[in-house]
C-alpha cells in the first residue's frame, strides 16, 4: 500500500474481480495520448479541448500476468457543474456514475493531469477523490519538464493528494510501467481531508524565478504573436484553410480515380459472371454503385481527417476558433462550432459526431441543424456535371468562380439558417459563455495521427457506407421496376432485351418524376431531372450516375460525363427547343446547394439528437429552402435574359 | 509583487498586458462554477494578451499559466481588480 494512502480508510483493490481502469482528466491533459501509449493505440489523440467523442476501451495485459480494461473517457472539467448529458462531459459523468454503481468489477479512477499546468488539474482531483473510489494520479508531460531541467516532486504530490502518483511521458512508451505499478497501489484517498490546489501545485513544481514560463509556453507566445495577430492572423488562417482544401482535392482526386478503376474491374467481372440481366444490374448498379460512391469518398475523408488532426494536435485549431468566433457568433453559433463546420466541408457525418465537443446544448443543436448546408465533397461531382452541362462555353476561371459562388452560397445559407432558426425555433439563451482553453503548440505525433485516420475511415465505412449501400439498393428497385415486358408476342420476332435507359423510362421513379413535373416545372425541371433528384435523394453524388442511366450513358469517367453533358445540352422539347437552358442549370445548382440529399446525414442527425423530429425538420426546411432558391434563381435568370 | 487596490472593472475593459485579479463574476452560479472549473475562479490572476478583430473574443492568460479565449459577453461579466504588476 502506498504511504500516501490513509491507513484507516485505504481500501486496496480486491483481487479476483475483473479490473477496469477509467482514464479521466481535463481535455488536452494528455489522456488519450497516454491511453495510446498504454494500449498500443486505439484512441483519438488531440490538442483541442474535448476532442475524444467516443468512450474507447482496450484490454491490456498487466506485468503480473493479469489483465485490465482501460477506458478512455471524454474530457471533463468538473463533476459539480450541470452539463448536457449528450455532451462529452455528460457522457463522461454518466459513465463514472455507472462505474460507481458497479459491484461485480474492480474499478480504479486514474486521473490524467498535465504536469505543466498542475493547478487547474488538481481542482478536478479534489472532486474525484471525494467519489470514494480507488484512485491514482497519472502526471503526464514528463518529457517537457525533463527537457527544461524541471522535476515534479512526486512525493509532495502523493502526500498532498493522498493517493499514488505515476510521473510519466505519454510520448513513446517511456515510464508507462510506472502506471501499472501505481495501479497496484491504488487506494481510496482519505475523503475528509482536502488540499489547496494552488499551494500543492507550487509545492510539487516550484517555480524557477519570479516569472519564468516554460519554454513550451515561450514558443507558444512567439507563434501567437503572428498567428493570432489581428491582421496577419486572419490572413494566415484563410491561406492555410485554402491551401488545405486545394491540397486535399489535388491529392484525393488521383486516389479516387484509382479506386474508381478498381471498381470498374469488379463490375466487369460481375457482368461476365452474372450477365446483363436484372441480377447483374442490381449487383453492379444497386450494390456496387453505392459501395463505389462510398469507397471513392474514402481518400478525401482520410486525408481531411489527417489534415485536421495535424492542425488540431498542433494546437492551431483552437486558435482558428478564436479567430472566427465573432463571425460565427453573428449567425448565432460560437467558436466551438468551428471545427464541425469545417469538417462539414468534407463530410457532414463525422462533423455531426464532432458537435459533441460543443458544451452549450443550444449551440450544439443549431450547429447540427445547419451543418447539412455546408458544401460537402459529395456535392462536387454534381456541381461539376451541372457546370459542364449547362455552361459548356464558359472559361475555366468562370467555372472556378461559379464553384466558389456555390461554396459561398452554402456558407451564407448555413449562417442565415442559423440566424433564423436560432431566433424562431431555438430561442433559449445560451446556457454557457464561450470559453475555450488554448493549449500550447506541440508537434503532432505521426503514428497517432495515422491511427485517428484509420478510426475515422472505419467509422465512415460503418456509419455512412451501410446507409448509402442500402439506399442505393432501394433506389435501384425504384429506378428499375416495373421493367419493360420482355416476352415476345406469338409469331413475332423475339424482343430484344430492354436497355437500361428504356427500363428506367418505364420505372416507378420515372412515373413519380413525371407526376412531379407540375411541381417542378416552375423551377425549369423536367421529369428526367426529377428522376435524377429522386436518384440522389439518398446521396447527392448519385445524381450523376442516375442522369447517366436516363440518357443512356453509363460510366463515371470524364469522357462519360462529357458525353452526358452533351446529351443533356442536345435534349429538345416537342417544339425543338433545348429543354435544359442555363436558367434551369442555375436553378438546379441552387437546389443542390440547399437540399439535404444525404440519408447518412439524416441517420447521423437521428443518432445525435435521439429523435426523428430534428432530422425531419432538417429535411423539411432544407428542401423548402432548395425549392424557393431554385424558383427564385430560375425566374431571376430568365428575367436577366440568361438562356 | 503585491497588487495595488484599484476600482474593479470588467475584464473586457482591461488594457492589453495589464495584470489584474478576478474579484467577482456576474453570472449564474452554474456559470461561475463552470469558469472556476476551467481555471478562472475568483481570486485568479489574469492578463489580457490580445483581442480578436471586430469585437471578437479576448485571449487571456491565467495565473496558472493556462490560456483561454473568452467571448466579449463573458469578459463583460468578469470583474477584475487591476494590479500594478502581474504577480505570478
Amino acid at each position: 500500500m502506498s504511504a500516501a494512502c490513509h491507513d484507516a480508510v485505504a481500501t486496496p483493490v480486491a483481487p479476483g474481480a475483473p479490473l477496469k481502469v477509467l482514464l479521466i482528466g481535463r481535455p488536452n491533459s494528455g489522456k488519450s495520448s497516454l491511453f495510446n501509449a498504454l494500449t498500443g493505440g486505439r484512441a483519438h489523440v488531440g490538442n483541442y479541448p474535448g476532442i475524444t467523442v467516443d468512450v474507447l476501451e482496450a484490454d491490456v495485459p498487466l506485468p503480473d500476468g493479469s489483465r485490465a480494461v482501460f477506458v478512455d473517457l471524454p474530457g471533463v472539467y468538473s463533476l459539480n457543474v450541470d452539463v448536457d448529458p449528450q455532451s462529452d462531459e455528460g457522457v463522461c459523468r454518466a459513465y463514472l456514475d455507472k462505474a460507481r454503481a458497479e459491484t461485480g468489477s474492480r474499478v480504479i479512477v486514474a486521473q490524467v493531469i498535465d504536469s505543466t499546468n498542475l493547478m487547474v488539474g488538481l481542482t478536478l482531483t479534489r472532486q474525484l477523490r471525494a467519489l470514494g473510489m480507488p484512485f491514482v494520479l497519472l502526471a503526464t508531460q514528463r518529457d517537457v519538464l525533463d527537457a527544461e531541467g524541471r522535476r515534479l516532486d512526486v512525493k509532495a504530490l502523493e502526500a498532498g493528494v493522498g493517493a499514488p502518483v505515476a510521473y510519466v511521458s505519454a510520448r513513446g512508451s517511456a515510464r508507462v510501467s510506472d502506471v501499472f505499478e501505481s495501479l497496484a497501489r491504488a487506494c481510496v484517498p482519505p475523503a475528509p481531508e482536502d488540499f489547496d490546489a494552488r499551494a500543492l501545485a507550487d509545492a510539487a513544481l516550484p517555480k524557477r524565478g519570479a516569472a519564468s514560463p516554460l519554454r513550451l509556453h515561450q514558443t507558444t507566445q512567439r507563434l501567437d504573436r503572428w498567428l493570432m495577430h489581428p491582421v496577419l492572423g486572419p490572413l494566415v488562417f484563410v491561406f492555410s484553410m485554402g491551401s488545405l482544401f486545394t491540397a486535399l482535392f489535388m491529392v484525393a482526386d488521383p486516389a479516387s480515380i484509382a479506386v474508381e478503376g478498381l471498381l470498374s474491374l469488379i463490375a466487369r467481372g460481375v457482368t461476365r459472371a452474372l450477365g446483363e440481366g436484372a441480377l447483374g444490374s442490381f449487383i453492379n448498379d444497386g450494390v456496387l454503385g453505392g459501395a463505389g460512391t462510398v469507397v471513392q469518398f474514402l481518400p478525401q475523408i482520410l486525408l481531411l481527417t489527417v489534415a485536421l488532426e495535424l492542425i488540431e494536435a498542433s494546437g492551431y485549431l483552437a486558435r482558428c476558433a478564436f479567430l472566427v468566433e465573432r463571425l460565427l457568433r453573428l449567425a448565432g453559433l460560437g467558436g466551438r462550432s468551428f471545427m464541425p463546420m469545417l469538417m462539414g466541408h468534407a463530410c457532414a457525418v463525422p462533423a455531426i459526431a464532432a458537435t459533441r465537443t460543443i458544451r452549450d446544448p443550444r449551440e450544439r443543436l443549431l450547429t447540427l441543424l445547419v451543418l447539412p448546408l455546408t458544401t460537402c465533397s459529395a456535392r462536387i461531382p454534381a456541381y461539376a456535371l451541372l457546370i459542364s452541362a449547362f455552361f459548356p462555353g464558359m472559361a475555366a476561371w468562370g467555372k472556378g468562380l461559379l464553384f466558389l459562388a456555390l461554396y459561398l452560397f452554402g456558407l451564407v445559407g448555413a449562417g442565415l439558417a442559423s440566424f433564423v432558426i436560432g431566433r424562431v425555433l431555438v430561442k433559449r439563451r445560451r446556457s454557457l459563455p464561450f470559453v475555450l482553453e488554448l493549449p500550447p503548440y506541440r508537434l503532432p505525433q505521426v503514428p497517432q495521427v495515422a491511427r485517428v485516420a484509420w478510426q475515422s475511415g472505419v467509422r465512415f465505412l460503418r456509419d455512412v457506407g451501410t446507409t448509402i449501400v442500402a439506399v442505393s439498393a432501394v433506389l435501384w428497385v425504384l429506378l428499375s421496376l416495373p421493367t419493360l415486358p420482355g416476352k415476345p408476342a406469338s409469331g413475332a420476332e423475339p424482343a430484344r432485351p430492354a436497355s437500361r435507359t428504356e427500363v428506367m423510362n418505364q420505372s416507378v421513379a420515372a412515373h413519380v418524376g413525371r407526376a412531379l413535373e407540375p411541381l417542378t416545372a416552375p423551377l425549369g425541371f423536367d421529369w428526367r431531372i426529377n428522376v435524377g433528384l429522386i436518384g440522389s435523394f439518398g446521396a447527392r453524388e448519385l445524381m450523376v450516375s442516375t442522369m447517366g442511366v436516363i440518357f443512356g450513358i453509363e460510366g463515371d469517367s470524364e469522357a462519360d460525363v462529357a458525353r452526358l453533358s452533351q446529351s443533356m445540352r442536345e435534349t429538345k422539347n416537342a417544339a425543338g427547343l433545348p429543354i435544359y437552358g442555363a436558367a434551369s442549370g442555375l436553378a438546379l445548382m441552387a437546389f443542390f446547394v440547399f437540399a439535404c440529399q444525404c440519408m447518412s446525414t439524416v441517420s447521423a442527425l437521428r443518432r445525435e439528437t435521439r429523435s426523428w423530429k430534428w432530422p425531419a425538420f432538417v429535411l423539411g426546411y432544407s428542401y423548402a429552402l432548395a425549392y424557393v432558391a431554385a424558383f427564385v434563381t430560375f425566374h431571376v435568370a430568365r428575367a436577366l435574359g440568361v438562356s | 509583487m503585491p497588487h495595488v487596490a484599484r476600482p474593479p472593472q470588467p475584464l473586457s475593459a482591461m488594457a492589453h498586458g495589464q495584470p489584474g485579479r478576478i474579484c467577482g463574476v456576474r453570472m449564474t452560479p452554474d456559470q461561475v462554477a463552470w469558469l472556476a472549473a476551467l481555471g478562472l475562479p475568483v481570486g485568479e490572476d489574469v492578463v489580457v494578451l490580445r483581442r480578436a478583430p471586430f469585437g471578437g473574443p479576448l485571449h487571456v492568460r491565467a495565473g496558472s499559466g493556462a490560456e483561454f479565449a473568452l467571448d466579449l459577453d463573458c469578459a463583460l461579466g468578469i470583474d477584475v481588480v487591476p494590479a500594478a504588476a502581474f504577480i505570478r
